[in-house]
């Protein structure tokens, strides 16, 4: 529902729109203007500081004060003082943290998160579940994640549960 | 909007400075810089010769007449468009000290020599008091020779003259194109008696004129044409002085350019290489860019933006280089010119080298950026490029094509010669094919060979990598065997020239070439040779020099297309009976003893190229007199044998009275030569001998010049190429490393792991030798055949010397990359994998 595998055979309805029948920048497009995405891996680009990776969203977007809204995006998520930072010189928490911030600048309505704390220790993957559920909550965005984790599961509105690639189970998580 | 993003994505990426460009840098700079070099010279040899034009031809202008002097109406018109005319006679003939003779191109000149420039002489004295009472001053080449020093007597015909001074330098030297002998001056008036300026000997008259300032050359030269083109002058003047000089230098340059855009054509391998690693290493940014929302147009520009800030930076340190060079070393250069040149910056050849370096980094970039297409977002899940499309989209496919011929105009107009580029460019597409079917055919083969290397576990390694996909073996092969193609090819050309020179053209050529006999020593001469058994054959023609003004009673010129036939003044025949050995292919020749109206038998090659057929009139001056005669016959003229050969032969009373001279050739024994020229020069002063040897070593000498040129051109090409391999095992050392860890942890010793990669690395070589030779040979023969029209053999000492140059290079550039794989230590590489 991302948009970046192609399907063989089916539809994909996401935000209404059928994903199946847009190309590849008609799906570029559509993931720029309503999803973010969080990954293991962090995928920030080496090259960027903080600040540029949070910005380059919102740029491909055309927003005019891209660089000021990704520096309070930054300050949220408590890197105010990493902005000029590369990605080889911080932690990987605070890479996490700026990918965060990257996927939630441009005011997704999908966050849409791969394993977020795959790559973290116990206290930096808890730090980031918070930071991501707090993100969710404040800017009202449906968060869809991936996870081995039965406790982050545990914390969603819905769990679907998948083996060997079909649905097995899903249920609303307990209130 | 797209571009605005893109440019700034860009700066970013060039944050991450020059790592994996560094072959890709030195690529594009050596290209360029090789190119700029060679245009900068030429250029400064072009500005030398425009500079010194009046004194390397003696004056402002200077009519030429072949045979005779001038006549008394163009002397009146030459009087009165010039302040002062001089007049000089250039022939050859033997200078003689006792039994010692050396062929010399004589000078003979009046009291105004040299009208411009002037004459250096050792030991140092005017040219005036050195050239009176008889005395003469010659190259220290010829005095050196004939033992002469300052003060010596020699002879020049049946003339005794007294050598005053060495000749250090003249300023008409350069003009006067292809001397086969050292230069001696001496005054005209001083001739009379020699009996060597006699009517019908060979010799061209040059009057050089003092033109009034402000003249206007472009009006006098029409002026001359109209009026005496028909009589033979031909005009020449400052504006190209050093004419041939010029026009050979200017063809030398271009066709170095043309070598080192074979140079860029490898090094385009190593940016293609280069910009494909580099984008494999940006997998990851690029789908992430397009998690973002970048778009397809987006990433592409953003890293053509990137790349080509690189490769201006890259094109622009091949100019400094290429600019800089030639005037750093403009001291060394000069010194080993033998023709005037003013060493600078010039604008001219570094915007042509720009413009080669520009088009050859777009055409060799465009096919790895465009596949930045075929990267998903999905990338960034798993290891995959979406498509296994080999071809880049049609747009870029078009975008190529365009480039390429865009590259191919671009040359042509740059050389001013569609031919050879043409052939270059031919050349280069057609060794890259074949280097690119080569290198599938040897990975094909590496792998059905492995199979049979089982219990040679180094060799089977080896097999296998040069089989394995995405290996190194096509861009070694690429990149190595372009170079030593075009070291194979010229390697082959030049051993083929050479080996017809110095071998063949000997073998069946005659000993002696003899001019300037007269009518009245041609039974003595006869007489001589006949009664000599050394003497295998020899053959005697009357030779007469004349203009062909007219075909069917149009204009030569016109009616010919301007073949070379009908260009200035050619040597003309006249025979009774039809000479033994004559071949006639249509036609009949004259009965003996005829003289009705003139008849003209035609070589037949040159009649083909000119459109002739027989029954067509053609009209000679010879000496001012018009013959107009009809083609009765063709024949078979060969030249192959240096024999005595004349395009155009007329019947016997057609000629009758005109004054000539006869010439001929004398096949002998080699032992013998000496003594039959002694004779004979004793026997007939005026007799001009021209060994053929001495001949055949001076062409020698030059294409030797022309082939190393060549091969300095093609060793950028090599240098290149190596810089390519050196980035391929680069590229390859984080692949040698973990396999190396792997073999060490099943038990294989550093020894056999390094003989493995030595293996490798020498097979390919092997391989890529072995395939530039035969395209270096295909190359070869092609030449030989088609454009040198001769016989074509393959040159093994150059051949076996490109294989092992080959293994050579391939061994050195892998194993340097070697040591570093084989020191790592096993445990930390494979961990670091997991």
């Amino acid at each position: 529902m991302g948009g970046l595998e192609q399907a063989t055979s089916g539809s994909i309805v996401a935000l209404g729109q059928e994903l199946t029948t847009m190309n590849e920048d008609q799906l570029a497009r559509f993931r720029r203007d309503n999803m973010g995405v969080v990954f293991q891996s962090f995928h920030l680009i080496p090259t960027m500081t903080a600040l540029e990776n949070v910005a380059t969203p919102l740029e491909l977007a055309g927003v005019a004060d891209a660089f000021a809204r990704a520096e309070a995006e930054l300050q949220a998520v408590g890197l105010g003082d990493r902005i000029n930072h590369y990605p080889s010189q911080m932690s990987g928490g605070e890479q996490q943290r700026v990918a965060l911030a990257r996927a939630s600048a441009p005011r997704p309505r999908i966050l849409l998160a791969d394993e977020p704390t795959g790559n973290l220790d116990e206290t930096n993957g808890q730090a980031i579940m918070d930071l991501l559920f707090d993100l969710r909550d404040k800017h009202g965005a449906t968060l869809i994640m991936v996870t081995h984790a039965p406790e982050l599961a545990a914390r969603c509105d819905r769990v679907v549960r998948l083996r060997d690639g079909r649905i097995e189970t899903q249920a609303q998580a307990a209130e | 909007m797209s571009i605005r993003i893109a440019s700034r994505f860009a700066m970013r990426e060039l944050r991450g400075g020059l790592r994996g460009f560094r072959v890709f840098l030195a690529c594009l700079a050596l290209g360029v810089a090789a190119i700029a070099a060679v245009g900068t010279v030429r250029a400064g040899i072009e500005a030398g010769l425009k500079r010194d034009g009046a004194a390397l031809l003696g004056g402002d202008a200077e009519v030429e007449f072949t045979y005779r002097f001038a006549r008394d109406t163009e002397l009146e018109w030459l009087n009165s468009i010039a302040d002062h005319v001089s007049e000089t006679v250039d022939f050859r003939s033997m200078a003689v000290v006792g039994d010692e003779r050396g062929l010399t191109q004589i000078r003979a000149v009046d009291d105004l020599y040299p009208l411009i420039g002037s004459v250096i002489l050792d030991p140092p004295m005017p040219l005036a008091d050195a050239l009176a009472d008889y005395g003469g001053v010659m190259e220290r080449v010829l005095a050196d020779r004939l033992g002469l020093k300052p003060g010596d007597g020699f002879r020049l015909g049946t003339q005794d003259f007294t050598l005053r001074a060495i000749l250090d330098r003249y300023p008409d030297n350069a003009a006067g194109g292809f001397g086969l002998g050292p230069r001696t001056i001496v005054l005209t008036d001083a001739l009379s008696n020699s009996g060597l300026l006699n009517e019908g000997t060979l010799f061209s008259t040059n009057y050089r004129l003092d033109l009034p300032d402000g003249a206007n050359l472009p009006v006098l030269r029409r002026d001359a044409m109209r009026q005496f083109r028909d009589d033979g002058l031909r005009w020449r003047d400052s504006r190209r002085g050093a004419g041939g000089t010029a026009q050979f230098v200017n063809r030398i340059g271009a066709f170095l350019i043309l070598v080192g855009l074979s140079g860029l054509a490898v090094g385009g391998v190593g940016v293609s290489a280069a910009v494909r690693a580099y984008l494999a290493g940006k997998t990851n940014v690029i789908a992430t860019l397009k998690t973002l929302g970048a778009t397809r147009a987006t990433i592409f520009q953003t890293y053509f933006i990137q790349i080509g800030v690189l490769a201006l930076f890259g094109i622009c340190i091949g100019l400094v280089l290429g600019a800089g060079l030639p005037v750093l070393f403009a001291p060394v250069i000069e010194a080993r010119l033998p023709i005037p040149a003013v060493f600078k910056v010039y604008s001219q050849p570094l915007i042509e080298a720009a413009i080669y370096g520009v088009l050859a980094a777009l055409i060799f970039t465009l096919w790895p950026l465009a596949k930045t297409e075929d990267i998903r977002a999905a990338t960034l899940f798993r290891d995959a490029f979406g498509s296994a499309r080999t071809l880049p989209p049609r747009k870029y496919l078009s975008t190529l094509t365009a480039l390429v011929i865009l590259l191919v105009a671009a040359a042509i107009k740059f050389s001013g010669t569609a031919f050879l580029t043409l052939w270059t460019a031919g050349g280069i597409a057609g060794s890259l094919f074949i280097l690119v079917i080569a290198a599938i055919i040897i990975r094909w083969v590496a792998r059905r060979l492995r199979t049979t290397a089982r219990g040679r576990p180094a060799l089977r390694l080896a097999l296998g990598s040069i089989g394995a996909q995405g290996g190194e073996a096509t861009s070694v092969v690429l990149s190595l065997g372009l170079g030593l193609t075009v070291l194979a090819s010229v390697g082959q050309i030049d051993g083929n020239l050479q080996q017809s020179f110095s071998d063949e053209l000997p073998a069946v050529a005659p000993s002696y070439f003899l001019v300037d006999i007269q009518p009245d020593q041609i039974d003595g001469f006869n007489a001589r040779l006949d009664s000599d058994p050394a003497v295998s054959k020899a053959e005697t023609a009357p030779m007469l020099r004349g203009v062909i003004t007219q075909i069917n009673g149009q204009s030569a010129q016109r009616a010919a297309g301007g073949h070379w036939v009908v260009q200035g003044d050619r040597g003309i025949t006249y025979a009774g009976a039809q000479p033994s050995g004559t071949e006639i292919t249509a036609g009949e020749w004259w009965p003996e003893g005829y003289d009705g109206p003139p008849q003209i038998s035609f070589s037949q090659e040159e009649a083909t190229e000119m459109g002739l057929e027989l029954g067509d009139t053609m009209t000679v001056n010879v000496l001012g007199r018009d013959i107009t005669g009809t083609i009765t016959s063709f024949r078979n003229v060969t030249w192959e044998d240096a024999g005595i050969g004349f395009v155009l032969a007329l019947n016997q009373a057609a000629l009758a009275g005109a004054p000539h001279s006869w010439i001929a050739t004398v096949y002998a024994e080699e032992q013998a030569e000496a003594a039959i020229l002694r004779d004979l020069a004793t026997a007939y002063p005026n007799i001009t001998a021209i060994r053929i040897r001495d001949a055949i070593d001076q062409v020698i000498e030059l294409i030797g010049g022309i082939a190393a040129a060549t091969r300095y051109g093609a060793l950028i090409t090599l240098v290149t190429g190596f810089l390519v391999l050196i980035g391929a095992a680069a590229a390859g050392e984080r692949a040698r490393t973990f396999e190396a860890a792997v073999l060490k942890t099943l038990g294989a010793s550093r020894r056999r792991i390094l003989i493995s990669f030595a293996l490798r690395s020498a097979l390919l070589g092997f391989a890529a030798g072995i395939v530039a030779l035969g395209a270096g040979i295909l190359g070869g023969w092609a030449v030989m055949t088609y454009i040198m029209e001769t016989s074509f053999s393959v040159i093994w000492p150059n051949a076996l010397l490109i294989i092992i140059g080959g293994v050579l290079a391939s061994t050195l550039a892998g194993l340097g990359f070697a040591w570093r794989s084989l020191a790592a230590k096993p445990a930390q590489i494979l961990r670091a994998r997991e």
